[in-house]
């Protein structure tokens, strides 16, 4: 009977994606190595800290779900938070300055997706050099220096409540379950999946490769644009080096949460625990004193845990 | 008995630069009718299809839908008179499920504006898989799919459009006995409800029992169109080939054995085999025979050092032989694998460029590779085995099927292997490119070569082999000499009682 119930386990955990052990696991690790870790407030702490990383990890589950890669997210983010934070200094208006960004986050989504789908220039160089002109336009347009002046009620999007839930954590969960219906049950969605998965299966039915191509990655574009705002509210300021390497986080969690880079295979909700992963990982080490430096190693490393697991559960 | 076909073609021609692909082909497909199209690899089959679906134009020539005049100018044209072709490399999307690729595309809308009716997409689908009999649940995503499942969901998403004229281009190319028997049944059933189906074959026994008529073309031009019952096999194969082939191949004199190439004694795997036991002398041509998934081609892939082995030895020329494909080949062993296009070819690199691939080290000792002498190499090897190419500057992809089979044979023959393994080395190919490749395995062993070939046609095996070792689940069961090696006695080995 107990060997029973045993292998009952065991089957269950095979079944269990990567990602889930990883977290669970850092989980375990931290909550028994600092004792300020596993507090309601940290605990919402990490997941006020994980908003942005979520708006930039959503739209690179559906990019890399294509076969496609977005290095350009980061800088993109970094340079809609400078223009936001200049338009709002220079005109006063918030509104205005929200527009502002989603334009430029927009404007380089179709860049992009033009390139890509038109051009045909691979993902990888078309965003490697659209990385370099948003993050050369970032440091021209302040000269290096920080946009500070930001008004109050921007800074309130990130610090404020409704209903004692953070702000950041509900913007966050409308652009998660936006996501998932547009991947799941939209035209849109399912014709991703065979972006990635099989090109030649949506020009026999008649839809554009190109057409569609280019809207993935506008969407990277306009929800970079939507996480800075959250982060200049969250810096108070507009920095022109705030968003480097959040490119990375984001192919991170991404791969962490299992989505593949091959043949469509992506899963939303893996992107999700992929980030809460990368965001105990950070807090934990934080906690711990590790140096930010040393992070990314970790962050690097976890990565290859996750993926490790996965290909072991794929090998049976 | 005047028939008015449901669609038909009359004097179709087309031209491309410097090659008359369609000469005057006229064809009519009526409901309910399995109509074959046979002809040699490049005979015309494909673009007539490709006229017919409307992804060709055609120069000259006119459509007729129920006998009246109709015009196909593209793929919609096609789709709006029920055609639909069942393409041979799948249309299909790994990660979506059965209901989803079926509708994709044509997606019903759901009751919030934007979104889709996922549940009507199910409701559907099933009904479409329902029809052809096809017992699956539609929210099984496609990738966990076999090719004849894979095949049948293509054939349902044909359907859903209504399709009244399926192409099917060698459909049974990949599959098992068990899923031909399926996939033949289901024929039966759409023609019942009286769908029109053109199918394209190669193998004659296909032809005769699934065809109601047979049309043959060749070099672009109508030979013949006839019911089964008016021709013989040998006939059909005289009108494709345009000249009389002898269907059965007779085994010109061997050369008498020389000393053994191969010795494996008590070999066991992980891929599931075990206790194998077989010799190859010099000279010969020794059969691998058995039911697909009976672990022949697991056996030549642990014998050329591909797969890890458990257990045993495997002796090349006298010398203990094992662990490595690189160290094999050194040594002169060569696989001619399964898959020419995902093991064998690189195919997207020029003739040249594959034919000198495995010949790198002998070519270029010092490590450069010198263009001029691959050039030359390649050359020699495509006069050689008469390869069909221009130049060998052309991407192995552009040429038929019999000729890609070549390239991949001269690619070791630059290699100057004496020992080879043949697996499957006919499949997908025509009957006058099928005599051309058993003429060079020949000439391989009157050379001094020695070759084990895997076959599932077992008139394959009995015509061009001395021998034969006969394989049922992972076991050897049984030697033919060459005296004994007959169809019957390899089927009785193969098949369990």
């Amino acid at each position: 009977m107990s060997t029973r119930r045993l292998s009952l386990v065991s089957v269950s955990i095979a079944r269990v994606p990567g990602v889930a052990i990883v977290l669970v696991a850092l989980c375990a690790v931290f909550g028994l190595t600092s004792p300020g870790f596993a507090t309601p407030a940290n605990i919402a702490n990490i997941l006020t800290q994980s908003t942005i990383l979520l708006l930039l990890a959503l739209p690179m589950t559906v990019i890399i779900m294509t076969e496609g890669l977005d290095l350009s997210i980061g800088a993109l983010l970094t340079f809609a938070s400078i223009v936001l934070a200049v338009t709002v200094v220079t005109t006063g208006s918030p509104a205005l300055a929200f527009l502002a960004a989603l334009a430029v986050g927009f404007c380089f989504g179709l860049g992009n997706g033009v390139l890509i789908a038109v051009f045909d220039i691979p993902p990888f160089i078309t965003t490697l050099g659209t990385l370099g002109i948003a993050q050369g336009l970032s440091l021209v347009v302040t000269d290096g220096q920080s946009v500070v002046g930001i008004p109050r009620s921007i800074e309130n999007i990130y610090s404020g409540t409704a209903a004692g839930i953070p702000l950041p954590i509900i913007i966050a969960a409308l652009a998660y379950a936006v996501t998932h219906m547009l991947l799941y049950h939209t035209r849109f969605g399912t014709y991703v999946f065979a972006l990635g998965g099989n090109r030649e299966a949506l020009k026999v039915a008649g839809i554009s490769v190109r057409g569609m191509l280019i809207r993935v990655y506008v969407f990277g574009g306009l929800m970079a644009g939507f996480a800075a705002l959250l982060m200049t509210a969250r810096l108070n300021s507009a920095h022109p080096t705030a968003g480097i390497g959040m490119e990375f986080d984001a192919i991170a969690a991404v791969a962490v949460g299992g989505t593949s880079f091959e043949r469509g295979n992506g899963w939303l909700l893996g992107t999700l625990l992929g980030v809460i992963a990368v965001g105990v990982l950070r807090n934990g080490l934080n906690l711990l004193a590790v140096p930010s430096s040393a992070q990314v190693a970790c962050i690097g490393a976890l990565v290859i845990i996750a993926l490790f697991i996965d290909g072991l559960r794929a090998e049976r | 008995m005047t028939v008015v076909p449901l669609f038909e073609l009359r004097g179709i021609s087309k031209n491309f630069p410097g090659v008359k692909a369609l000469d005057d082909v006229s064809f009519e497909i009526r409901a309910g009718e399995v109509h074959m199209l046979v002809g040699e690899n490049g005979a015309g089959k494909s673009t007539l299809m490709k006229v017919l679906c409307g992804a060709y134009r055609a120069d000259r020539g006119s459509f007729f839908y129920n006998g009246k005049p109709v015009t196909i100018n593209d793929s919609s044209a096609a789709r709006k008179f029920g055609i639909a072709v069942i393409f041979q490399d799948f249309t299909l999307v790994p990660y979506l499920n059965i209901a989803q690729n079926i509708f994709l595309g044509r997606e019903f809308s759901g009751r919030l504006p934007g979104l889709i009716d996922r549940r009507r997409i199910h409701t559907e689908a099933k009904r479409v898989l329902d029809m052809i009999g096809f017992d699956i649940d539609p929210r099984i995503p496609v990738h966990g799919l076999g090719v004849a499942q894979q095949q049948m969901v293509e054939i349902a998403k044909a359907l859903s459009q209504d399709a009244r004229i399926l192409v099917m281009d060698e459909p049974t190319a990949s599959l098992s006995d068990r899923e031909t028997e399926l996939l033949f049944a289901m024929i039966a059933r759409l023609k019942e409800n009286g769908v029109a189906i053109i199918y394209i074959s190669h193998r004659l026994s296909e032809v005769f029992t699934l065809g109601d008529r047979i049309t043959v073309l060749r070099d672009g031009r109508k030979i013949a169109s006839l019911l089964p019952a008016e021709t013989t096999p040998d006939q059909l194969v005289t009108l494709m080939v345009g000249r009389p082939v002898d269907t059965t191949y007779t085994r010109p004199s061997r050369p008498t054995p020389g000393e053994v190439a191969l010795e494996v004694k008590y070999l066991s795997g992980p891929a599931g085999f075990s206790d194998i036991n077989l010799t190859v002398r010099a000279g010969e041509i020794v059969g691998l025979s058995g039911l697909v998934g009976s672990g022949r081609t697991e056996v030549a892939r642990a014998i050329f050092g591909a797969d890890r082995v458990t257990a045993g030895e495997i002796r090349l020329f006298g010398e203990r032989i094992g662990g490595s494909a690189e160290d094999s080949a050194r040594r002169g062993m060569a696989l001619i694998p399964e898959n020419r296009k995902t093991q064998g070819l690189a195919l997207t690199r020029s003739v040249g460029d594959n034919i000198v691939l495995a010949g790198l080290r002998k070519l270029f000792p010092a490590g450069f590779f010198i263009p001029s002498r691959a050039m030359k190499a390649a050359r020699t090897i495509i006069e050689k085995l008469r390869i069909a190419t221009p130049t060998p500057r052309r991407p192995v992809a552009t040429l038929s099927g019999g000729n890609q089979q070549k390239v991949v044979i001269g690619k070791w023959l630059n290699a100057d292997a004496r020992f080879y393994i043949f697996d499957e080395p006919t499949r997908g190919i025509d009957v006058g490119a099928k005599a051309e490749i058993f003429r060079l395995l020949d000439g391989l062993v009157h050379n001094g070569a020695a070759i084990l070939m895997i076959s599932s046609e077992q008139i394959e095996i009995v015509h061009i082999c001395d021998r034969a070792y006969v394989m049922r689940s992972g076991r050897i069961v049984g030697e033919l000499s060459h005296h004994e090696l007959t169809e019957a006695n390899i089927v009785r080995l193969g098949i369990h009682q």
